[in-house]
């Protein structure tokens, strides 16, 4: 239950770096998302269960503070958290190919649902722009911040699933 | 009397010679022999007052370096105290020149009103152009009324709870204004874009316009109030092919380091959907 209602607060601070610094810190156009990398880095961790709970917290917050339909950054969220659960069970020799698989799926993935619940607005995104000037810049952005996210997450993952010492 | 003379002539004579000998030094006849007698002595003096003040440092000098010490963290502490009250100084500096600006705007439209407020955040999706405000309905805050600042229009306010808001810049894609030249008064239609470029577009192909002329909000349409700054023409396409022409613009506001703006609170935007044919609405 803690490992839920820690998402909370972990949320509210990643959020507020990520509406303050890191919006202007685009690559062309593209942000890193620091929601979707500790969310990844969250789902990621072998003794983790809340992993699509907290997909749905950090969905709805964001979606509360932005212009973006609800529906798209929960959807988006919980669709990657899965994907890395899956990924996490499918290579679990290696934690971290699977952290960088799933940063560059949901690199794409997310970005994909906001584009369509806006053109569904009634928005109309250019599709090739939108690719080259703001998913690729910020995968790459998101690809090389995972790493430093990864290693401090998973250490609130230690202190809150700790793992067992078998005597 | 010859007796009184035998027992004081040696006293008199010592008088004598003692003020002579004043005499010649007040005249300065006796500083060369003065200079002789003193110079190896004042030398000697300060031989030994030199090596008296060495023995004395190294015997102090533990007490010192801990007072020195002692001083040096009190005043590196007053100097990170002053280096800070100096950046918060600038920090206060900065946005009072902020909001004078915006002041300066609001008297130059005494008939509007205002409620000033600063940019808290930006909206986390890259592919849209909003950013939140510390004030809300609380203030009076409404959805559509229009966002300034001293350089020009903003944008307008999209959604409001009761102590923030948040504003949808002329930047976002889904945003148009009706706007004006100052010049010529060619009416258009200025949109944002998802890299945050502005463009007028809607201008007819018979009008002719050129880069630096000054855009205005029309207020057609009744989301804008008249006459705000927009921002001037970069450049101009025109296609024979085509109905429209379009031009770059160069918004008047700088939107990568917005911090306070103003929001026109005695503007309400008109409500214009029921005179729209059903169907024709965008």
């Amino acid at each position: 239950m803690i490992g839920v209602i820690l998402a909370v607060p972990v949320f509210l601070v990643v959020l507020m770096l990520q509406t303050t610094v890191m919006s202007t810190l685009p690559l062309l156009d593209g942000t890193a998302d620091l929601v979707l990398l500790v969310l990844l880095a969250w789902s990621v961790q072998e003794r983790v269960r809340s992993a699509v709970e907290w997909a749905a917290i950090g969905g709805a917050l964001v979606g509360i503070i932005s212009h973006a339909p609800l529906v798209a950054p929960i959807a988006g969220y919980l669709v990657v958290a899965i994907l890395a659960r899956v990924l996490r069970a499918r290579i679990w020799q290696s934690p971290l190919v699977s952290l960088f698989l799933a940063t560059f799926a949901g690199s794409v993935i997310l970005p994909a649902f906001t584009w369509a619940a806006l053109q569904f607005e009634g928005t109309s995104l250019p599709l090739v722009e939108s690719i080259n000037r703001v998913v690729l810049p910020g995968a790459l952005l998101n690809l090389l911040l995972a790493l430093p996210v990864y290693t401090i997450i998973a250490g609130l993952a230690q202190s809150v699933y700790p793992e067992e010492v078998a005597e | 009397m010859i007796a009184a003379l035998q027992r004081y002539w040696r006293a008199g004579a010592l008088i004598l010679v003692a003020a002579g000998i004043l005499a010649l030094a007040l005249g300065g006849y006796l500083a060369p022999a003065f200079k002789v007698v003193t110079a190896p002595l004042i030398s000697a003096q300060r031989w030994v007052s030199t090596r008296y003040m060495a023995v004395y440092e190294m015997v102090r000098s533990p007490q010192d370096v801990a007072s020195l010490r002692e001083e040096n963290m009190r005043l590196e502490q007053e100097n990170a105290l002053l280096q800070s009250q100096i950046i918060q100084l600038q920090e206060q500096l900065k946005d009072s020149a902020i909001l004078e600006a915006l002041l300066q705007f609001a008297r130059q439209r005494p008939n509007d009103s205002y409620v000033a407020a600063s940019v808290i955040m930006r909206d986390p999706s890259p592919f849209l152009r909003y950013v939140i405000i510390d004030q809300g309905s609380d203030l009076g805050l409404r959805r559509g009324m229009p966002v300034v600042t001293a350089e020009g229009l903003v944008g307008r306010v999209d959604a409001v709870v009761a102590n923030a808001a948040r504003v949808q810049l002329i930047t976002d894609s889904a945003s148009a204004v009706n706007v004006r030249l100052s010049k010529s008064g060619i009416e258009a239609v200025l949109t944002g874009s998802i890299t945050g470029d502005v463009s007028m577009e809607m201008i007819p192909q018979t009008a002719s316009l050129q880069a630096g002329d000054v855009i205005l909000t029309s207020g057609l349409g009744g989301n804008y109030p008249s006459n705000i700054l927009v921002g001037q023409v970069l450049n101009v396409r025109r296609l024979e092919t085509e109905l429209f022409q379009t031009a770059s613009v160069q918004p008047a506001v700088n939107f990568s380091n917005l911090q306070a703006v103003l929001v026109v609170t005695s503007f309400s935007p008109a409500d214009v959907s029921p005179l729209i044919p059903a169907g024709t609405a965008p």
